[in-house]
């Protein structure tokens, strides 16, 4: 008798280390994912992505939802595709974007495309280390969409589309989850067909004009071997992709405001005082349809992008040295910096930008809002 | 037995351990930590065109390798993508300003290409294509160069089988449109049909250019047995015809004419203030010359020996390569590379001890290791032809001899040899040309 309660004893144990085991087993059980697939130009440079999010259909198609989503936001009124709309290249035509509070924020909005190359430092001025660190911050900023987390999570908790979404992408919903989803759809926003990439894949000739203006953008100028140069390049060299991948550089002071009036920019970030006033240097993709520029918004035009350098340019204790030498006189004149580029060279420069637009990105059905589309029940 | 199996299962243990901690190391990489994109690992990473051996019955292939010897994967082929066949082995591989890939071949079937080169997902580089491009019929390419012509940049390249390799006197530079890849002239000025002491184009190989006056060399005839050059072609580029040639021979130390081969037209571009002056390599002559160029009435001087093989006991020079600092030029015997200082061009001003290589020294790459260790890897083959030892049916005379089919690593600044890669003995293939994965960053042609 006693053996039977030993054996029962035993069969009951070994029970309930199988069920566990098994409950343990579903509960870690990572869903069955497939991941994405494209092919980039090779001459963006290398891209990483993290380990730990990695790039799949599933996430990027929960981040795509939860992208367009008002839900997202504390009135349900403000998605993140409420300041980063598709036809402006992800970004919102407003000096300032508004969220919830009605207020204008601090910056304007940055266009997203080819996050994937430069991934150290997101926002105008380098706050966020990466792409899944950045989405979460304007979700719970108190004037862009004002939400709670925890609060955010139980209501999606509670839309079926959502329960299922995060099942297939990640197991759960959590706020690492939407984190992740919204830096996978992010990243797969790639643009790699503007006029310019046809050009570089010989696919198209730039006219005389375009030409001359990308001439003019490479080119530092440099009066010892007559060679006159628009300077672009020097700060924005990763133009076609979203910044640079090292510590700190594509950061620059471009000479909007004397020292009274600089802004902290990369400052906030670094406590540096050589740091104060400097700015990320953005994406030029889609320029053309992104303004008004600067952190700002505070240039309407690329016209008056090109007046700003071309003599509007004010001296302060970080502006970069690459702006004050850029000056196209064989005699550097100090109290006046300016690039000295004539009307005809101005023009050239922006038809050149023009060549950076890409309208298939900007129309790209995979990175529209899928609730328009009525995708909801894929 | 049970020991047998008591060993096995505790090496599946250590090996599942290993395999957690792993994992858990990668989950600990949190949400917000940035990607550390720095330490860029291809930076070590070199392209290269590997050509089978008959004999060891491989085939042609581009192959990206990794050439730090820091790296627990030096010598190891990370990507291979098979070539079709063609009727000869591509030759050259160039990168445009535009960063597009090309090759140039040393058949009739695919003398030039453009290589389709893209990432994936992963990241990873990879092939798409490998398009032969019309020629109109120029066969056997070398070099290429892009230089522009009044403002407007065109696409250069030496045909050595010009557009009838059977004609003993064979050659033509294509003039391509850099976009388009189309054909916008073939200057060809075959000896035999132009007229007696007028200038002409045999076996183009190498070619450099300031302003407008380009030089192409005149090398040997691409079957290496029906005629051998020994002059520097000067081409007018305002109106694409060859305007001069230049003889550069001295002493004959193997017999042939000179076979000059490559050729470099030091420029204010690659030094400041420098007076132009054509340099060039005789590979049969064993010498290095100087054709000092004065720009502002358009002349070439006459040539002077500025190095002499012979006797200081060196062979068949080949390349100039060169970064910010120095100008480096491959010796295929005995295997290896001088190195001058740049600012003191066009003469040849040693700037450190030569690096010793192996046989056939030739294309050469400048990079840096994991830890910053500056770099230069070498790749020691003059041609992929095979040796009669091996029953290899592409044996050329002497030429199998300078067939070492490795890569030697070096330290840029000590010279001292880092490691080898026997691509014969490791892949059974030899290999013709390499460039750093990101193209050569430098100023001089090759």
């Amino acid at each position: 008798m006693l053996k039977i309660k030993f054996l029962a004893a035993v069969f009951f144990v070994f029970l309930i280390i199988t069920v566990a085991s098994i409950y343990l087993y579903s509960m870690n059980k990572q869903p069955d994912t497939q991941l994405v697939e494209f092919t980039a130009p090779f001459v963006f440079g290398r891209f990483q992505i993290p380990e730990n999010n990695p790039l799949t259909v599933e996430s990027v198609k929960l981040g795509r939802h939860l992208f367009y989503d008002p839900i997202l936001s504390k009135n349900n009124k403000v998605s993140c595709a409420s300041c980063h709309k598709q036809s402006l290249a992800f970004t919102d035509g407003l000096a300032l974007s508004v969220g919830v509070s009605g207020k204008a924020l601090s910056f304007n909005s940055m266009s997203l495309v080819n996050l994937m190359w430069g991934p150290r430092h997101f926002f105008w001025d380098g706050r966020a280390s990466s792409l899944e660190n950045q989405a979460l911050q304007p979700i719970e900023h108190i004037d862009e969409m004002g939400s709670n987390l925890a609060n955010l999570i139980v209501e999606l908790s509670e839309i079926k589309i959502y329960q299922t979404l995060f099942s297939q992408a990640y197991g759960e919903l959590s706020a690492a989850g939407i984190a992740k989803a919204l830096a996978s759809f992010q990243r797969t926003l790639i643009s790699s067909n503007s006029r310019y990439d046809k050009f570089l894949r010989g696919e198209v000739s730039l006219s005389e004009d375009e030409e001359f203006g990308r001439k003019l953008f490479m080119a530092h100028p440099d009066t010892k071997v007559s060679l006159r140069g628009g300077n672009c390049i020097d700060c924005h060299s990763q133009f076609l992709t979203s910044g640079f991948a090292s510590v700190f550089d594509g950061f620059s002071n471009n000479g909007l405001d004397e020292d009274i009036n600089l802004a902290e920019g990369l400052y906030g970030l670094t406590k540096l005082e050589a740091h104060r006033g400097l700015f990320k240097a953005p994406t030029l993709r889609n320029i053309a349809v992104t303004s008004p520029y600067m952190h700002d918004g505070r240039f309407e035009t690329l016209e008056e992008v090109l007046a700003h350098y071309n003599g509007g340019i004010k001296r302060s204790k970080t502006l970069s040295p690459l702006i004050i030498e850029a000056d196209n006189l064989s005699d550097t004149k100090a109290e006046h910096i300016s690039l000295n580029l004539e009307p005809h060279e101005v023009a050239a420069i922006i038809s050149f930008l023009h060549t950076l637009t890409d309208e298939s990105f900007l129309t790209n059905e995979a990175f529209s809002d899928p609730f328009k589309k009525g995708e909801l029940n894929d | 037995m049970k020991k047998l199996i008591l060993i096995s299962l505790v090496g599946a243990m250590l090996i599942s351990l290993g395999c957690t901690e792993v994992k858990e190391n990668a989950a600990a990489n949190t949400t917000d930590q940035p990607i550390d994109t720095e330490k860029n690992i291809e930076k070590s990473q070199a392209i290269v065109l590997l050509t089978g051996l008959p004999t060891l019955g491989t085939k042609d292939s581009i192959a990206i390798i990794e050439l730090d010897p820091e790296s627990d994967n030096f010598g190891n082929i990370l990507y291979d993508y098979p070539l079709p066949k063609f009727d000869a082995p591509l030759h050259h591989l160039y990168y445009s300003p535009n960063g597009r890939l090309y090759a140039t071949g040393l058949g009739s079937e695919c003398s030039l290409a453009e290589i389709g080169l893209v990432r994936n997902a992963q990241a990873k580089p990879v092939i798409t294509k490998v398009e032969c491009l019309d020629t109109q019929g120029q066969s056997v390419g070398e070099d290429i160069m892009w230089h522009s012509v009044n403002g407007k940049l065109h696409m250069f390249v030496t045909f050595m089988g010009g557009t009838d390799s059977s004609q003993i006197d064979a050659g033509s530079v294509g003039v391509f449109d850099p976009q388009t890849n189309k054909v916008l002239k073939v200057i060809e000025a075959r000896k035999s049909q132009v007229e007696e002491g007028q200038p002409y184009i045999m076996y183009p190989h190498g070619i450099s250019a300031y302003e407008d006056r380009m030089v192409v060399t005149s090398t040997v005839h691409p079957n290496l047995t029906d005629g051998v050059g020994n002059t520097v072609t000067v081409i007018d580029l305002n109106t694409f015809e060859p305007i001069e040639n230049i003889i550069t021979e001295d002493a004959k130390p193997v017999g042939f004419p000179s076979s000059p081969v490559e050729v470099l037209f030091v420029r204010p571009s690659i030094i400041e203030g420098v007076e132009p002056a054509v340099l060039v390599n005789t590979m049969f002559g064993f010498e290095t010359w100087k054709i000092p160029y004065d720009a502002k009435n358009k002349v070439f001087a006459k040539p002077e020996k500025v190095y002499d093989g012979s006797s200081a006991g060196t062979g068949v020079p080949l390349e100039f390569y060169g970064n910010d600092k120095e100008l480096f030029i491959s010796h295929a015997i005995p295997g290896l590379v001088k190195r001058y200082d740049l600012k003191s061009l066009p003469s040849l001003v040693p700037s450190g001890e030569d690096i010793k290589a192996e046989l056939g020294a030739h294309h050469m790459i400048f990079y840096s290791s994991a830890s910053g260790r500056k770099l230069i890897a070498v790749q020691n083959n003059l041609l992929n032809l095979g040796d009669a030892k091996d029953n290899d049916p592409t044996d050329v005379d002497f030429i199998a001899k300078l067939n070492d089919h490795s890569l030697t690593v070096h330290d840029l600044t000590t010279g001292e040899r880092l490691g080898m890669i026997n691509f014969k003995d490791k892949y059974q293939k030899g290999i013709d040309n390499v460039e750093t994965l990101f193209g050569s960053g430098f100023t001089h042609h090759h």
